[in-house]
């Protein structure tokens, strides 16, 4: 056996947004054990759900992340709604929808700069987040925040939007379809971006299932999985199939991630296409009791929200089971044996979003 | 770690990027040109909250629903105090307030060396307790009431309770603000605030 | 689409070889939540298969030991330490065990207590 050493990886690292730290097990320049810390920005947001008026936590679930806020505000709502035996109006479900949709293509373009900027491709992350920057300015316009829209409430939505709100959606989404054939081109068919993804890190359709992959990582093995497909929102009137690729390697995580961009815009223009009208929001009284599990499909994959409510204004338990939390094992598992100068981008293509995870 | 062995094609193709790399060289900057230019706030965006003191009735809802803890109500002195750093534009007191006093509107809170609150003060009114102005508790006059419910589906607090066919109507003191939207929704005008 | 979404108890003596049948039927681990109950704490293990979701409920006291699924399901470790940190609960034979050092944070069990 060659001699072993450990290098520490993170909390700061270059390619890392957000603070997790690994000890690295190396022989030679390969990984054979990784070893994950977490922890550094641990608020407890969970415990303060026992203190805040279950209405009022829903700004703070939705604080929870900068990149999926839209999707935690719905997922608690769903789940107190689910409890109440609250029925939102269609038009409400529609709005969130075509909100989470949004969220996604944000949230994808987000990572696409990311993984960019990773393999150093400057101009490629520009365009990219140049393009993302269109769907803030969306958000901005119809929600009044651009990255958090404080506009679930339990029983429905805040704000309505109007006919000429979502025909500009429509437009903007058209030209950035356009704008995004070539980025999304670079990406799949650009030689230097290929060879760096291609065959790196391979997670089996087995593994991923067995480590408790989520999303697009579980996605790009192969398994046809999408939270999506239980019609929770206005999700169980459109059309849709799950993306998938088979090779499971950095590049098929790549390549669904990119094709569900284009899946997301064909979801908001059929939402605005069958939106009814209608009210928004119905009035919720009363407090809830009981517990229920709520899966939502968020843009990094699938999230559980448990509440366990007693009948009085303050809830005895809220969990958020985030995707990275549930990605970061099979994570682990891509690192053994992979070369030290590709963990960085390992670790990059689970999409990991560490203040979701630390809550 | 496993390894595929048979032959794969892979799609590549020459600078699938050049076009895009000519294209910004020569169009004009992505990005607008602050502070040169001011920048563009659109209608609905979630700047800052805004008061319109004379209308507030200092019932303190905005300062109990706010999840920072941003506002304090003084209801004595009638006064209404934001701490602007530490309100996160969330606009839950603008959705809670009864008498649609706040607003949150465009425009950010210019940036400060050190935190610090504004405070309105509400000027002095002469007083007129008539129907329909805040400051108790409303009371029901059973004998004009016809239990139409309208009150209790006003009521922000959700303070009230009818029951329509036992013809009661009961009070939660300890959540009502004393807002008076009961009293000024009330169509027999039954209700008073005392 | 109808799909399955229950919340079964469970007597610890029961919960090691339910795990098992979970694993041999191909269903995956979905998320371990930890509750606190006023004598000790409640866990939630849910188990998903395609759409479906089934949760085990186990309720144990405050110095029961409980064994762990990692044995079974590698990838579960993470939450179980969660809960173990956040809410004191004792799980043995994590094949990773942080013993309390997964979160830095300055109070031990921080979740047990109320309030």
């Amino acid at each position: 056996m060659a001699k072993q050493s450990i290098v520490p990886f993170g909390p700061q690292h270059p390619v890392l947004p957000e603070p997790v730290h690994l000890d690295l097990v190396l022989e030679d320049e390969v990984v054979v054990q990784a070893v994950p810390s977490i922890g550094f920005v641990h608020r407890g947001l969970e415990k303060l759900v026992e203190t805040k008026d279950y209405k009022e936590y829903v700004y703070i679930a939705e604080r929870v992340c900068g990149i999926c806020s839209f999707g935690h505000g719905m997922g608690y709502c769903q789940c107190l709604e689910k409890l109440m035996n609250v029925e939102i109006p269609p038009r409400a479900a529609y709005l969130r929808t075509i909100w989470m949709e949004m969220s996604r293509v944000h949230s994808h373009l987000l990572w696409l700069g990311l993984l960019a900027d990773a393999l150093g491709f400057e101009s490629l992350f520009m365009q990219s987040w140049k393009l993302r920057e269109k769907i803030l300015d969306l958000f901005d316009a119809t929600t009044g925040g651009r990255v958090i829209f404080s506009v679930n409430c339990v029983g429905g939505v805040l704000k309505d939007m109007d006919e000429g709100m979502l025909h500009s959606i429509a437009v903007t989404l058209s030209d950035m379809e356009q704008e995004l054939r070539p980025i999304a081109e670079a990406f799949l068919r650009d030689y230097t971006v290929g060879t760096r993804l291609h065959e790196l890190g391979v997670l089996s359709a087995g593994q991923a299932k067995s480590m408790g992959a989520v999303g697009p990582m579980l996605r790009a093995s192969g398994v046809a999985l999408d939270t999506r497909k239980l019609g929770y929102a206005a999700y169980g009137d459109l059309d849709f199939e799950p993306v998938t690729a088979k090779d499971g390697d950095s590049f098929a995580r790549c390549e669904v991630r990119i094709q569900e961009i284009f899946q997301s815009f064909s979801l908001i223009r059929q939402a605005i296409a069958k939106i009814p009208a209608g009210p928004i929001a119905v009035p919720v009284k009363g407090n809830p009791s009981g517990e229920h599990f709520m899966r939502i499909e968020q843009p990094r994959g699938e999230a559980v929200y448990y509440v366990k409510a007693n009948g009085t204004k303050f809830i005895d338990r809220f969990r958020l089971r985030t995707p990275t939390t549930s990605n970061i094992p099979p994570m682990l598992e891509l690192l053994k044996g992979c070369q030290l100068a590709d963990v960085a981008l390992l670790i990059l293509t689970i999409d990991p979003c560490i203040s979701c995870t630390e809550r | 770690m496993e390894h595929k062995h048979e032959p794969k094609t892979y799609p590549w193709r020459a600078f699938p990027f050049a076009g895009s790399v000519l294209k910004n060289l020569f169009s004009k900057p992505a990005t607008t040109g602050y502070p040169f230019e001011p920048a563009h706030y659109p209608e609905r965006m979630r700047g800052h909250v805004e008061i319109e003191i004379d209308a507030c009735i200092s019932c303190g809802l905005c300062a109990r629903s706010c999840p920072p803890g941003a506002l304090k109500v003084d209801r004595a002195a009638g006064t209404w105090t934001i701490n602007r750093f530490d309100c996160v534009q969330c606009g839950n007191c603008v959705n809670v307030c009864p008498k649609k006093c706040l607003a949150i509107v465009p425009g950010y809170t210019a940036p400060a060396a050190q935190k610090s609150s504004e405070t309105f003060t509400r000027p002095k009114a002469p007083d007129t307790p008539a129907a329909g102005k805040a400051g108790g508790k409303p009371e029901n006059d059973a004998a004009k009431c016809v239990f139409c419910t309208l009150c209790a589906k006003k009521c922000p607090q959700g303070a009230i309770t009818v029951d329509r066919a036992a013809k009661t109507w009961r009070l939660d003191a300890d959540a009502c603000v004393g807002c008076g939207v009961c009293a000024a929704s009330c169509p027999k005008k039954c209700l008073t605030l005392k | 689409m109808q799909s399955m979404n229950t919340i079964e108890p469970i007597a610890i003596a029961d919960f090691i070889p339910a795990v098992l049948r979970f694993k041999q039927q191909g269903w995956h681990v979905v998320q371990i939540c930890a509750a606190r109950l006023p004598d000790g704490c409640e866990l939630s293990y849910s188990f998903g298969k395609e759409y479906d979701l089934r949760t085990l409920r186990l309720t144990v006291g405050d110095e029961e030991e409980i064994p762990s699924i990692t044995e079974a399901f590698p990838g579960a470790f993470l939450q179980e330490n969660e809960a173990a940190e956040l809410f004191g609960v004792h799980i043995v034979g994590i094949t990773q065990d942080y013993h309390g050092k997964l979160y830095r944070i300055a109070d031990e069990t921080p979740f047990k207590k109320k309030g």
